[in-house]
């Protein structure tokens, strides 16, 4: 008598899963960590590709792209991972194969559908994120992208991401569990936006990680001075590369807050929400979102 | 794929065939791993795709090898070292009888590989003779990683649809999805107690009821007192109190009585005093685990 099918005990629940506890075992085992920190290298892409790779692509193409990834990420509400990753994988694509840019949108939806898969209980479905294009792209034209991306990037997916390091930072800083939460949320949203920008796209996740954190301390004046110090013991990375990382932090937030008023401004057609006055306000996660529309360049 | 050399079919993993192999050049035998693409909307299946980036990564003598990713046109083939057998036909095999020597290695090489996994963010959530492999050498390695998953934090709940029935944790079977590395310690504690009593299943139960009545009836039913938030959970109902009156030496008779206290702390109901893999290793039952396999 075979017993060995699996049960599937999940019943539907409405709207989405709610997140698992922490698992002490994880944070508590130093080695976790040292294994996040001496493989994260690996998964970084190793060139600024729109110098010497890509012929069509310009910087301001990514930022489009990607921030249509974030939205949709968003829309989706796929774990927080999935953002960062599938960026991580358009990258690395991006620093081995010249595209046009055409074909960036369908890029971007490929990486998206791996990521997710990787991450997810229940992964976005191809025909969806085709939606999210505005039907520009094919069902199969994704599952051919899918396989390019793989090979290229020779199924190594299991990168990376700043939010990786989160958890494992701030389970060893002196905070109280809900001043704990808040940062974490914070830092999640510093993270994702620094995904957007061409100026981070070599920096090593810890380090955006620690940046992130330490904004997201100073933002909510819960700094007390010694946390550059707190980091470096964490994650060994080095003090002054951590202040300098946290400034162009704070410059990416001012310029996303200054293009958010602007923007604002400029257009009469796009109602934005209200102007952030304050970056505890931005939350790139949920721009409010034009659900459909695809990049046009 | 000409490279390899079909031998015979050696089973049906979760999403495809299994093949014995020969690479045609080096004449190494290995274990090729199918999995059709053809009328799938969806690409590549999501647990193909979780075991091969897994795998990837995960490189210990305790973990079976991924050699190679052959991606063709309709199909996808994993080349996997070949090993000889399964714990379940070794099980079969082994006439009732496992020498505790052999018990102790098993189960030293499995926590190893489990406390690999885990230092490396990875949990197997689907323990069970069938997934560990076991080669000429006597070697045991942990396969079938289709659904494992790395998991980042934070991690949202799992889907529950892990775990064979035999090898599943209490707190799974009411319904808890924020299990973490303690339900693979759990799978761990069962196939320990298997492995003692020559492939006896610890806790065959038939369904969900039956299989923690099975389970209460040895380690006596929680309250909220032993378990907290027990009653919150989302599939509790209440079970008869049950009083235990099996002691362990009637359970593992053959266990020596180091390995019966190790095997009481895997086999705990709630899941946060479960020992963990590395702890577990740690503890007085392997101190003269054979040097081979140290």
């Amino acid at each position: 008598m075979e017993h060995f099918n699996l049960v599937c005990l999940e019943t539907d629940v409405a709207g989405k899963p709610q997140r698992a506890i922490k698992d002490p075992v994880l944070l508590n085992d130093k080695r976790v960590l040292a294994n996040l920190l001496s493989t994260e290298d690996k998964y970084l892409p190793h060139t600024n590709y729109f110098n010497c790779v890509q012929t069509d692509i310009q910087p301001y193409m990514r930022k489009m792209v990607t921030e249509w990834m974030a939205e949709v990420c968003s829309e989706q509400k796929m774990e927080e991972e999935v953002f960062p990753l599938s960026v991580n994988y358009l990258d690395r694509f991006l620093c081995i194969r010249d595209i046009k840019r055409t074909r960036l949108q369908l890029l971007g939806a490929a990486c998206m559908f791996l990521a997710s898969k990787l991450k997810e209980t229940s992964p976005v479905s191809g025909e969806q994120l085709v939606l999210y294009t505005d039907n520009s792209i094919t069902l199969e034209e994704l599952t051919d992208w899918e396989s390019q991306i793989l090979q290229l990037l020779k199924w190594d997916l299991s990168a990376i991401v700043p939010n990786d390091f989160l958890d494992h930072i701030l389970h060893r800083m002196p905070l109280t569990k809900s001043i704990q939460s808040a940062i974490k949320r914070q830092a999640q949203t510093f993270a994702a936006l620094c995904a957007t920008d061409v100026k981070f796209m070599v920096t090593p996740p810890s380090m955006i990680a620690c940046a992130a954190v330490r904004t997201a301390l100073r933002n909510l004046n819960c700094d007390n001075g010694r946390e550059l110090l707190t980091l470096h013991d964490i994650t060994g990375n080095d003090m002054d590369l951590i202040r300098d990382c946290t400034e162009q932090v704070e410059q990416t937030i001012s310029n996303c807050m200054s293009s958010y008023s602007s923007g604002k401004q400029d257009s009469h057609k796009q109602e934005q929400p209200t102007t952030p006055t304050d970056v505890r306000e931005i939350n790139i996660m949920s721009v409010d979102n034009h659900q459909g529309v695809p990049v046009i360049f | 794929m000409q490279k390899y050399e079909k031998l015979e079919k050696i089973g049906e993993g979760t999403y495809g065939t299994v093949f014995k192999a020969k690479n045609r050049e080096t004449l190494e035998i290995v274990a090729l791993k199918r999995v059709r693409l053809d009328d799938d909307d969806e690409g590549v299946p999501s647990s193909a795709l979780r075991e091969i980036c897994l795998l990837k990564e995960l490189k210990h003598k305790n973990v079976v090898r991924l050699h190679d990713v052959v991606h063709s046109e309709r199909k996808l083939t994993l080349v996997f070292e070949y090993c000889d057998q399964d714990l379940k036909k070794y099980f079969d095999a082994c006439n009732g009888e496992i020498d505790p020597d052999v018990v102790k290695s098993f189960m030293c090489q499995l926590l190893r590989g489990i406390a690999f996994c885990h230092s490396n963010n990875v949990l197997h959530r689907d323990l069970k003779p069938q997934n560990l492999l076991i080669n000429k050498n006597g070697e045991l390695k942990l396969a079938d990683f289709g659904l494992a998953r790395a998991f980042g934090f934070p991690v949202r709940f799992y889907s529950a649809e892990v775990v064979t029935l035999w090898y599943r944790p209490p707190d799974v079977l009411f319904g808890a999805k924020m299990y973490s590395t303690s339900i693979d310690m759990w799978s761990a504690g069962c196939i320990f107690a298997e492995l003692a009593n020559a492939g006896r299943p610890l806790f065959p139960g038939n369904d969900d009821d039956d299989q923690l009545k099975r389970i209460f009836k040895l380690l006596g039913t929680p309250t909220e007192d032993t378990w907290p938030g027990l009653t919150q959970l989302p599939n509790y109902r209440p079970f008869p109190m049950y009083h235990v009156s099996t002691t362990w030496q009637q359970v593992v008779p053959k266990l020596n009585s180091k390995g019966r206290d190790l095997l009481q702390k895997l086999l705990v109901c709630y899941p946060p005093d479960r020992m963990s893999a590395e702890d577990s290793l740690q503890h007085p039952y392997f101190v003269d685990v054979n040097p081979s396999v140290k």
